[in-house]
C-alpha cells in the first residue's frame, strides 16, 4: 500500500553518510535519512487502520469511502514527508542542534559535554533498511528533554556516536582522580554465550509475559470488538460454549502455565541475544537484542558502582543480574544493565573489570533485625487468622496461617541477606529475599547520610543508615543495623564528615549512645 | 512555637470538621439510620478531640526538643522527628542548591525553612523554623562554601 505511494525525493543517499545538506540551510545541517519515509507511514498505519476500517464499513465499500481511505493514507505520507523535510540536525564543535520547523520552529541545542550517553536502537524495520535511532541521554530527566534522531543510516549513526562521545578534556573532567583512564581504545569485557540465555526464565521477570500478552489481547478485543462486529452477546456465547467444555478450559490453563517459562524464555532470548559489553573511548558500550538491536553507551567516568540482584531460584542456581550505577542516568534499570542473567562468579569478574573489585565479606546485622523480620513476616497474618477465628470464619483463619508459616523461613532468609561492608574505596549494602539486591558504590559517590530510627527500632536498638548517592536509585540503605554499628559504618566510610559530631557532641547523635540518648539531648 | 501553632490549627480543623459532620447527622433526620446515631452524634467531635489532644500537647515540645542543626567542619547536620527520628549529614561540598522558604505562620513568627539539596534525595535535608535572619545567613554561607568546595564526583 505504501510502496508506490512514496516519492523518493532527493534520491537514495548512495553511501554518503547522511543526506546531502539541503539548500537554503546553514552549512553542516543534515536531514535524517530519507529512507525514514519508508518507515514512517508504516508506523502510522496502526493508528490509521481502525478509522480506515470504520470508514470502509460505514461507507459500505463504495468508491467514495475508498477515496476517503486513500486520502487518509496520502495524508500520512505527506505528513511524514513534511516532518522529514523540516527536521534537521547540525553538529558544531561544542553542541548539537536539533531544528524542527514543521508547525512551530524549535531549536534544541545540546552542549556536547552534557551528553552522558548515546543509545542506538534499531527495530527490525530499521535494520531491514540499514537505519538506526540515536538517542542522546543528557541526564536532564524526562522523556521530552532528550534528543532523538530517528532515523539515521547505520554508518551515520555509528560515526555520529563517535563524534558525540569523543572525550573532551574539560574542566569537569579534572577533579576525578579515582577513575582509571581507559587503557585501550576498544576492549571486550564480556560476551554472554548463547547457552546462558537458558537462564532467563529463572529470573521470574519474564514469567508473567504470557498473561500480559493475553490481557493485552483481551483488552484489544474489548476495545475494538465492536468495530469487527463482535458484540457482548457473542462474547457471552463464547464463554458459555467454553464453560460447557471444562476439559478445553483446563487444557488452555495447562497450556498457559507451560507457555509461561517458554514464552518468557523466548522473549528473554530475543531481548538479550548476543549480549556484549565492551569499553571504547572511555565509554562502556552494551549491545544486545535479536530483532531490535540496542546499543547503550555509558560514560565510564560517571560509573559509580554496580548493583547485583538475584531472585530466590536464581540464587539457588548461583546466577545474578548486574546493573551499573551511573550518575545522572535516566531510566537506569534498562539503560544501566551491564549483564543479563549470568553465573555469579562471571558477573563478579566482569564487575571487578568494569567498576573495580570488592572482596569484603559483609557484616551481618544484630539479632534484633531478625526479630523485626520475623515480626513483620508473621504477625500480620496471625492477626488476620485470629480475627478470622474471632469472627467464626474458619477458612479465613486457615488460609491466613499458611503465609504466617511460610513467613518464618522468609524472615530468616531476609535476615541472612542483610549486610553491609566497606573496603576503603567502596561500600556495599545488601538486603531483600525474593529479590535480593547488593549495591556496591564508590565512596566518593556518597553525597550524604541519613540515619533513621522509628519508635519500634528505638526499642530494639536498631537504626537504618541510608547512604545518599547521586546515582542509581538515589539512596542505598543498610536496613536495621545496630545503633553503634550503623554510625560506625557511616563514620568508617566518610570519617571526615561524621567525626566532628562524634567527638565534639557525643549526645548529638542521640540514639547512638543508647535508647534514651536522644531524650537526654533535648 | 511554629509546631504548636500548626498542631493547634490542625486540631481545630479536625475537631471542627467532626463537629460539622455531627451537626449534619443531627440535623438530617434519616429514616433509615438508627436512633442512637443522631442522639449520640456529639460524641464524635468529643472523641476526635480526646484522641488528638495528647498529640497537640506532647508533639510540639518533643519535636522542638529533638530538632537540632549544626554546621561544623563543612558538614551540615540536622536532626528531626519526634516519634521516629532522623539524622542527616550533608557535606557542604556536595550541596547543589540551597533554598530558604517562608510559610504564612513562619512569616508571622519571623522564621524560615532552609532546604538543602544534593544529587540524591537521601542526601537532601530540610531545617524548619530557623530565625529568618539566621536562615538567610546560613543559606548564604552554605552557598558560598559549596561554591568553593565544589567537586564533581557526583
Amino acid at each position: 500500500m505504501t510502496g508506490p505511494a512514496v516519492p523518493p525525493p532527493g534520491g537514495r543517499p548512495a553511501g554518503a553518510p547522511g543526506g546531502p545538506p539541503p539548500p537554503g540551510h546553514e552549512p553542516g545541517a543534515h536531514r535524517l535519512s530519507p529512507r525514514l519515509l519508508l518507515i514512517d507511514p508504516i508506523r502510522l498505519l496502526p493508528s490509521l487502520v481502525v478509522p480506515l476500517a470504520g470508514v470502509l464499513v460505514a461507507g459500505g465499500f463504495s468508491a467514495a469511502s475508498f477515496g476517503w481511505a486513500a486520502v487518509g493514507v496520502a495524508g500520512a505520507v505527506v505528513y511524514s514527508l513534511l516532518r522529514w523535510a523540516t527536521f534537521t540536525y547540525r553538529v558544531t564543535p561544542d553542541r548539537i542542534e536539533l531544528t524542527k520547523s514543521f508547525v512551530g520552529r524549535s531549536v534544541r541545542a545540546i552542549p556536547l559535554e552534557r551528553i552522558r550517553g548515546v543509545d542506538v536502537t534499531a527495530s527490525p524495520l530499521h535494520r531491514l533498511l540499514g537505519l538506526a535511532v540515536l538517542k542522546l541521554d543528557t541526564g536532564a530527566g524526562g522523556e521530552d528533554e532528550e534528543g532523538v534522531l530517528d532515523a539515521l543510516t547505520r554508518e551515520r549513526a555509528e560515526a555520529l556516536r563517535g563524534v558525540l562521545l569523543v572525550r573532551r578534556p574539560g574542566p569537569s573532567a579534572v577533579p576525578d582522580s579515582g577513575a582509571a583512564p581507559p587503557p585501550a581504545p576498544e576492549r571486550l569485557h564480556a560476551r554472554v554465550p548463547r547457552t546462558w540465555l537458558g537462564y532467563g526464565p529463572l529470573s521470574g521477570a519474564y514469567l508473567l509475559t504470557p498473561f500480559a500478552l493475553l490481557a493485552g489481547a483481551i483488552g484489544l478485543i474489548v476495545q475494538w470488538g465492536d468495530e469487527f462486529g463482535l458484540s457482548e452477546r457473542t462474547a457471552r456465547h463464547a464463554l458459555e460454549w467454553a464453560w460447557d467444555r471444562p476439559y478445553l478450559l483446563l487444557m488452555a490453563a495447562v497450556l498457559l502455565v507451560l507457555a509461561m517459562p517458554l514464552a518468557g524464555g523466548v522473549l528473554y532470548a530475543v531481548f538479550n541475544w548476543d549480549f556484549t559489553l565492551r569499553s571504547r573511548d572511555g565509554y562502556l558500550v552494551a549491545e544486545r537484542g535479536l530483532l531490535t538491536r540496542r546499543t547503550v553507551s555509558l560514560e565510564r567516568r560517571r560509573v559509580r558502582g554496580y548493583e547485583l540482584a538475584d531472585g530466590l531460584i536464581e540464587r539457588r542456581a548461583g546466577l545474578v543480574r548486574m546493573w551499573a550505577l551511573v550518575t545522572g542516568l535516566g531510566d537506569s534499570s534498562t539503560r544501566g544493565q551491564l549483564l543479563p542473567v549470568t553465573p555469579r562468579a562471571f558477573a563478579e569478574w566482569v564487575a571487578a573489570d568494569v567498576a573495580g573489585p570488592f572482596h569484603v565479606t559483609l557484616r551481618p546485622h544484630p539479632r534484633g533485625a531478625l526479630r523485626r523480620r520475623l515480626f513483620r513476616a508473621v504477625v500480620p497474618w496471625i492477626a488476620v487468622a485470629l480475627a478470622g477465628l474471632a469472627l467464626g470464619w474458619r477458612t479465613l483463619a486457615v488460609v491466613a496461617l499458611i503465609p504466617a508459616v511460610l513467613g518464618v523461613p522468609l524472615a530468616y532468609d531476609r535476615y541472612r541477606s542483610l549486610g553491609h561492608g566497606h573496603d576503603g574505596m567502596r561500600l556495599s549494602v545488601r538486603s531483600g529475599s525474593l529479590r535480593r539486591a547488593q549495591a556496591v558504590v564508590e565512596r566518593r559517590a556518597v553525597v550524604g547520610w541519613r540515619i533513621r530510627q522509628t519508635v519500634f527500632q528505638r526499642r530494639s536498638g536498631l537504626v537504618t543508615v541510608v547512604a545518599g548517592v547521586g546515582a542509581g536509585s538515589g539512596g542505598y540503605a543498610a536496613v536495621d543495623t545496630g545503633e553503634e554499628q550503623g554510625v560506625t559504618f557511616a563514620a568508617e566510610v566518610t570519617p571526615e564528615w561524621l567525626r566532628p559530631f562524634l567527638s565534639s557532641a557525643p549526645g548529638a547523635l542521640g540514639g547512638s549512645g543508647g535508647p534514651d540518648g536522644g531524650d537526654a539531648a533535648g | 512555637m511554629l509546631w504548636l501553632i500548626e498542631a493547634i490549627t490542625g486540631f481545630v480543623l479536625l475537631v471542627g470538621a467532626a463537629a460539622g459532620v455531627a451537626l449534619w447527622v443531627d440535623g438530617a433526620d434519616w429514616p433509615g439510620a438508627a436512633g442512637w446515631l443522631s442522639h449520640h452524634a456529639w460524641t464524635l467531635p468529643a472523641a476526635v478531640g480526646a484522641v488528638l489532644l495528647p498529640f497537640v500537647v506532647v508533639e510540639p515540645p518533643l519535636r522542638y526538643a529533638v530538632h537540632r542543626w549544626e554546621l561544623s567542619g563543612d558538614v551540615l547536620y540536622a536532626r528531626s522527628g519526634w516519634l521516629s527520628r532522623e539524622w542527616v549529614f550533608v557535606p557542604v561540598s556536595r550541596i547543589q542548591t540551597v533554598d530558604t522558604a517562608q510559610g504564612w505562620y513562619e512569616r508571622v513568627l519571623r522564621l524560615a525553612t532552609l532546604r538543602v539539596r544534593t544529587a540524591s534525595h537521601a542526601g537532601s535535608s530540610t531545617i524548619i523554623g530557623l530565625d529568618d535572619h539566621v536562615a538567610g545567613r546560613l543559606a548564604e554561607e552554605l552557598a558560598r562554601r559549596a561554591e568553593q568546595l565544589r567537586d564533581d564526583a557526583t
